[in-house]
């Protein structure tokens, strides 16, 4: 088991590295902002670009860029600085994970009540106009982009522009500590748009994992023995059936993590997604190679979570 | 100066062009109604006698881009920077052709032909915390030097202080040509007798005072942190900071917030303005019609960039006392690679002209309180838009139909060589433009236009500050139209309005600002003997006459003069800048 | 979003069995002997949501290509047309009336014709796209699970990288970097073909995924032992007895990328990397309508409707399939 453990999170580091790299020289090849132009001013002439250029080390062969981007990581948290913004890019992150986080908690906490409730009431009245309601919606938010969601949500219900104001609209959010309430009320909006597909994708999953598993052998003894089919689907149907939904939380909130970047859009919260997105538009490259690395730390963290808890359960995984 | 979010400079306004604007007086005479004659203040206001106290909210769409006043270029950033620090001479917000005395105690004394200027500072000016001592004049020479120091990179250092003996080879160190007899004097040695150019640059913050003991150390680093980490203070207000004077992190989070606080250390005995407010906290960031909603329904908060149109017509229908155009804001057009490509021909520039539809890019601004069509390139208010034709421009044919001239432009596609009336050849243009709010609009009547013609085109909407530090200031890009670009005066010379846009010489590889590469000798020969001119009417006549060649010269595809629009709270009883294409002055405005 | 993507990933383990020849002989059909095919047409016909669907579909795809003829008998002008006339003096747009039934945007455009004209945009991504996945995919997954060995892990490892990316980022990113001139030395234009790259590189994982699954277990099988003992080839395998097998879970696969890709389009138009202006794309309407839509709603309204249709359509289509070709499993609806 420990044996597995080392080499899934071997084999993360290595995955790392190969993002890092690649990004690299994705960005590096592709035509992209100038750091050393931006750095140098409007008027600067060539001989100050070069200036400039070589004080930043852009005139050293690729790899020598690389190798000094991942010693800078590994040996001082580094990631580099932005120009455009005039911070460092670990800063920058620091600063606009919490939103980010908050996003992400409310929404799967919302989405899993939502979506294992609906999935299972489904399942159990199975073919009732209900579950045709609850799988019927559940297809409509799937369909529906989120970011239109997010708008529909702000014109219905923004209190500054909305038809029934009732909820603080796009750019209210303030961190938690700074104001809790309002933190809070700028929150649920994105939250529930966020959530919805989601919700609708678990509810699906789990009525159908669930109702394979309320097919099985094990169920029918159980009914048999005489226990009350709530015990029977609650106890034994879902604990079977939660597998899959687990798998695929893990995943989602690893993505998550990233930054939910179009609901940040959308809703002008600071978050690490947003960040990117700013980044990306402005060609500020340092910044951009840290939110990639950072979802990607996210994804790959996620992954091995997910894959060592299977291995806990499923010892014929190990031997993979 | 590059447009950006907010304009830059106007002036008062021509009655001609008011009335031009064929818009019913406001007459209720409200303090944030259209502006009514010429050479009274804008807003029909004091300036004086107001209520102090109070923090007023300022909503910005675009974050700043330079605090460093060696840095700073750009109506956004000289918001704060004209709060925080003072230049030796400065505009009030009434005004934008004559200049008062700021750190200065008085007027230039311009001797030797006009190759020395002589300038005597205010005693009794103090810097904020932590430097907290008089202003000397080597602080105000060592500002200067600064601008030459790679690490800070001035803009417009070679621009307008150029003719400095010794500026070309200087590089941050002390330049010969600036001696400081004692230590409240300064006099200014130029090379060419440009004085009364240099004393209007002399308005712009490169002339701010700096304290060498504090920010020589900063000027080390690449990029300098002087701006961008710490910020010493000379006007009435100062970003809020720690007692070692960084501000970073305190009073300025990038792409977040900004809050100026008093300085302690401002003496208002030695400046006009009066600084009521107590404290302006800033909001970066936001959707620009969500901000103008939140500002048109608040007591006391202000948009600092132009709204979006939809929110310009909301205000002007419900909330008319809150906001305020401001003509004269500076130009819109489209720019034309003169340099290589189909545009080397000057019929299809014209047919181009003849063919651009300039009412809809009026209305795409927001109709014709926020714009008006632009005939030729002074703007109202520069010396010389009179006489270089006023609001109809030069009259020749490709100019005569802002709603553009289908006829008039298959005329020169003609001429050009195209007997169809529409262009066949294999060139697919590639037009850069941005995905700004109205800009995205303006450019996609242009690029219908160019299809019009015939032309295929490449339209890439990039963010504004994208597609100009990658595309459209650099000549290596071959970026055939630029429809998004514009130009607003630095400050009251028309030289400022027309020499870096269109002279030949004033062409660089990178952060080049003559984005189409005009480069006639004819003109760039004008335009070298009309920098030399003196006298601000005989100035106004050599530059006008310029505007006339360059209009027929067809350089650019004009589209607009902009009147941008500012709107506030119902509390604030705002002053805007007309000088700054009128954006709010902090040191003036003030909350009921 | 992604995790559509997560279903298949999920679904991928088991869920989809194949059309097995041999438990179809002997299946539903009774004493019948049918072909899996005449199976999973007569599954497919008899779900009648799906059936609405595959309409739908097939009626989107003839409007999107005839879409300067749906224009014209709607009698509303092209969707590049500029009305000064449909902007009141602000240059406000004006909402939907006798001649532009859903409305004009800013500049005066029909709504209506940018509505049909952006099918086109999102079909070209949706359907193109997936398939360039598909295709990239299944030739990578055949490489992996039939060869084994060090290609397989090579590939699977390099599957493992490129799932690290986040998806949205990545397209942004590349969307960016690839403006004004494109990428790849000019190989990539900046617009659609930028796009149907991405949409190709980010979906790939997930097909090849699949099939490799599904070739490693081929493998074993009875037939294909048997095919190799008459001494067949290995080319003969792979296209006798292994690809017809692929077809079905390839299908429904591909099938479920194509609304997630059509979702992802839209995405990055409105973001602003999409397709370029002034060509309509239903994604870039929704980011056009953001600064209006409090006083414009039919901007914001109709696109995303046209949106949400499609991909529901596509949802509903890919279901359909799915149940057709899955004769044991759950029905994923009734």
């Amino acid at each position: 088991m420990i044996a597995y453990v080392v080499r899934r999170l071997l084999w993360g580091v290595a995955l790392l590295f190969l993002v890092s790299a690649l990004t690299f020289v994705l960005f590096d090849v592709l035509p992209s902002g100038e750091p050393a132009r931006l750095r140098a001013g409007r008027t600067a002439s060539p001989q100050a670009i070069a200036h400039v250029r070589q004080e930043l080390g852009l005139d050293k062969p690729i790899y020598t860029q690389f190798y000094d981007y991942i010693k800078g990581i590994v040996l001082h948290f580094d990631l580099g600085y932005s120009f455009y913004s005039h911070a460092s890019v670990s800063s920058l992150i620091a600063d606009r994970l919490p939103a980010t986080i908050s996003l992400a908690a409310g929404a799967v906490v919302i989405w899993l009540l939502t979506g294992v409730a609906i999935g299972i009431v489904s399942a159990v009245r199975r073919r009732s106009w209900l579950d045709h309601a609850a799988m019927g919606g559940a297809l409509v938010f799937i369909s529906a982009p989120e970011f239109w969601l997010g708008l529909v949500a702000l014109f219905l219900f923004a209190a500054d522009i909305g038809k029934f104001p009732i909820l603080p609209g796009a750019g209210s959010y303030t961190g938690l500590l700074a104001d809790p309430g309002k933190w809070f009320g700028s929150l649920v909006l994105p939250w529930l748009v966020l959530a919805a597909g989601f919700a609708a994708i678990y509810a699906r999953l789990l009525r159908g994992s669930l109702l394979e598993v309320l097919g099985e052998d094990h169920i029918r003894t159980a009914r048999a023995k005489g226990l009350s089919e709530r015990r029977v689907v609650l106890r034994h149907g879902v604990r079977g059936a939660i597998m899959p939904l687990i798998t695929v939380l893990g995943l989602d909130i690893g993505t998550l993590l990233g930054g939910a970047l179009l609901i940040e859009v959308v809703f002008d919260i600071p978050g690490v997604g947003r960040l990117n997105y700013d980044a990306i538009t402005q060609s500020d490259f340092p910044i951009v190679q840290g939110t990639v690395l950072l979802a990607a730390l996210f994804i790959v963290l996620a992954n091995i979570v997910v894959d060592i808890s299977y291995a806990y359960l499923d010892p014929r995984v190990r031997l993979r | 100066m590059l447009h950006k979010g907010a304009r830059r400079r106007t002036a008062a306004l021509s009655i001609t062009a008011l009335l031009a604007l064929g818009l019913a007086a406001c007459g209720s005479g409200g303090e944030s109604s259209v502006h009514q004659k010429a050479g009274e203040s804008p807003l029909g206001q004091k300036l004086y006698g107001k209520h102090r106290g109070g923090t007023l909210i300022v909503y910005d769409h675009e974050d700043f881009e330079h605090l460093d006043p060696g840095e700073a270029y750009g109506a956004e950033d000289y918001t704060v920077l004209y709060a925080v620090t003072r230049p030796l001479y400065s505009y009030p917000p009434n005004s934008a052709t004559t200049l008062k005395p700021d750190v200065a105690a008085a007027p230039p004394i311009i001797s030797n032909g006009g190759r020395t200027l002589t300038v005597h500072i205010r005693p009794h000016i103090y810097f904020s915390p932590p430097v907290n001592r008089e202003v000397n004049s080597g602080d105000v020479a060592y500002a200067i030097d600064r601008g030459a120091n790679p690490n800070v990179a001035n803009p417009y250092f070679g621009s307008y202080f150029g003719d400095l003996v010794g500026a070309e080879a200087a590089k941050g160190g002390p330049i010969p040509g600036i001696e400081t007899p004692n230590k409240y004097t300064i006099v200014f040695h130029l090379t060419k007798p440009s004085a009364t150019l240099f004393y209007g640059a002399l308005s712009l913050p490169l002339s701010s005072p700096v304290p060498p003991e504090f920010v020589k150390p900063l000027d080390a680093h690449s990029p300098t942190t002087y701006g961008t980490e710490y910020l010493v203070a000379t006007g009435p207000y100062m970003l809020k900071s720690n007692s070692q004077g960084k501000f970073l992190g305190i009073g300025y989070q990038p792409g977040k917030s900004l809050t100026l606080v008093r300085n302690p250390n401002w003496n208002p005995h030695t400046d006009y303005r009066p600084a009521y407010l107590n404290q302006i906290d800033v909001n970066v960031g936001g959707e620009s019609s969500v901000i103008g909603q939140q500002v048109l329904k608040s007591t006391d908060a202000v948009q600092n960039d132009s709204p979006a149109p939809s929110i310009v017509q909301q205000a002007y229908q419900h909330y008319p006392r809150q906001i305020t155009f401001t003509p004269g804001s500076g130009t819109y057009y489209a720019s034309l690679d003169n340099a290589r490509g189909p545009f080397t021909n000057i019929d299809l520039r014209k047919a181009v002209w003849a063919e651009l539809d300039r009412d809809a890019i009026v209305k795409a601004r927001g109709g014709s309180l926020a714009a008006q069509p632009m005939t030729h390139f002074l703007y109202p208010g520069v010396a010389g838009f009179q006489a270089a034709g006023g609001a109809a421009g030069l009259r020749v044919d490709y100019n005569e139909h802002p709603e553009g001239d289908p006829t008039v432009a298959a005329k020169y596609m003609k001429l050009a060589g195209y007997p169809s009336g529409k262009y066949t050849g294999s060139k697919t243009l590639q037009v850069v433009g941005s995905n700004g709010e109205p800009e995205q609009a303006m450019a996609q009547v242009v690029n219908q236009a160019l299809q019009n013609l015939g032309f295929k085109t490449h339209l890439s909407l990039l963010e504004q500050s994208a597609m100009y530090d990658k595309y459209c200031t650099v000549p290596a890009q071959e970026i055939d139209v630029c429809p998004n670009v514009g130009w607003a005066r630095d400050f009251a010379d028309p030289q400022t309005v027309l020499y870096l846009p269109f002279d030949g010489h004033a062409i660089t590889p990178s952060g080049n600002s003559n984005y189409g590469q005009v480069n006639d000798p004819a003109i760039n020969a004008a335009m070298e003997k009309a920098t030399l001119t003196v006298g601000e009417p005989a100035r106004a006549d050599a530059w006008a006459k310029i505007d006339d060649m360059l209009v027929q010269d067809a350089v650019a595809a004009p589209e607009v003069y902009a009147s941008d629009a500012q709107i506030e709270g119902s509390d604030v009883e705002g002053v805007d800048q007309l000088w700054n294409s009128g954006a709010w002055d902090y040191d003036f405005t003030s909350l009921k | 979003m992604t995790t559509g993507a997560a279903d298949i990933l999920v679904a991928g383990e088991g869920r989809v069995d194949l059309l097995d020849p041999a438990a179809a002989a002997t299946g539903s059909a009774g004493a019948l002997a049918r072909t899996p095919l005449q199976l999973f047409w007569r599954r497919l016909r008899s779900d009648r949501l799906a059936l609405i669907a595959l309409g739908f579909v097939v009626l989107l795809v003839l409007v999107a290509v005839a879409a300067p003829l749906v224009v014209q008998i709607a009698g509303v002008p092209g969707p590049n047309v500029l009305d000064p006339n449909a902007t009141n003096a602000f240059g406000a747009p004006l909402g939907p009336s006798a001649g532009h039934p859903f409305g004009v945007d800013q500049l005066g455009r029909d709504v209506f014709a940018r509505v049909v004209y952006g099918a086109r945009a999102s079909l070209e991504v949706g359907l193109l796209g997936t398939a360039l996945a598909t295709l990239i995919g299944t030739v990578v997954g055949l490489l992996a699970g039939f060869h084994g060995g060090w290609v397989d892990t090579l590939l699977s490892r390099t599957i493992d990288v490129v799932l690290c990316f986040p998806v949205l980022l990545l397209g942004l990113g590349l969307g960016a970097a690839c403006d004004v001139h494109g990428c790849a030395a000019g190989a990539i234009q900046p617009g659609v073909p930028t796009i149907i790259a991405i949409v190709a590189l980010v979906n790939w994982t997930y097909i090849a995924r699949i099939v490799r699954g599904q070739v490693l277990a081929l493998r074993e099988r009875d037939f294909v032992l048997a095919a190799r003992s008459l001494g067949a080839s290995n080319t003969r395998i792979l296209t006798r007895e292994i690809l017809p097998n692929l077809l079905a879970p390839v299908i429904v696969y591909s099938s479920l990328l194509i609304p997630q890709n059509i979702l992802l389009e839209a995405a990055l138009s409105f973001l602003g990397v999409g397709v370029r202006p002034p060509t309509a794309s239903w994604g870039q309407m929704l980011a056009d309508a953001t600064p209006i839509f409090t006083t414009a709603w039919w901007y914001m309204v109709f696109p995303g409707l046209a949106l949400l249709f499609t991909v529901l359509a596509f949802n509903l289509l890919g279901d359909g399939l799915q149940d057709a070709l899955n004769p044991r499993g759950q029905v994923t609806h009734t």
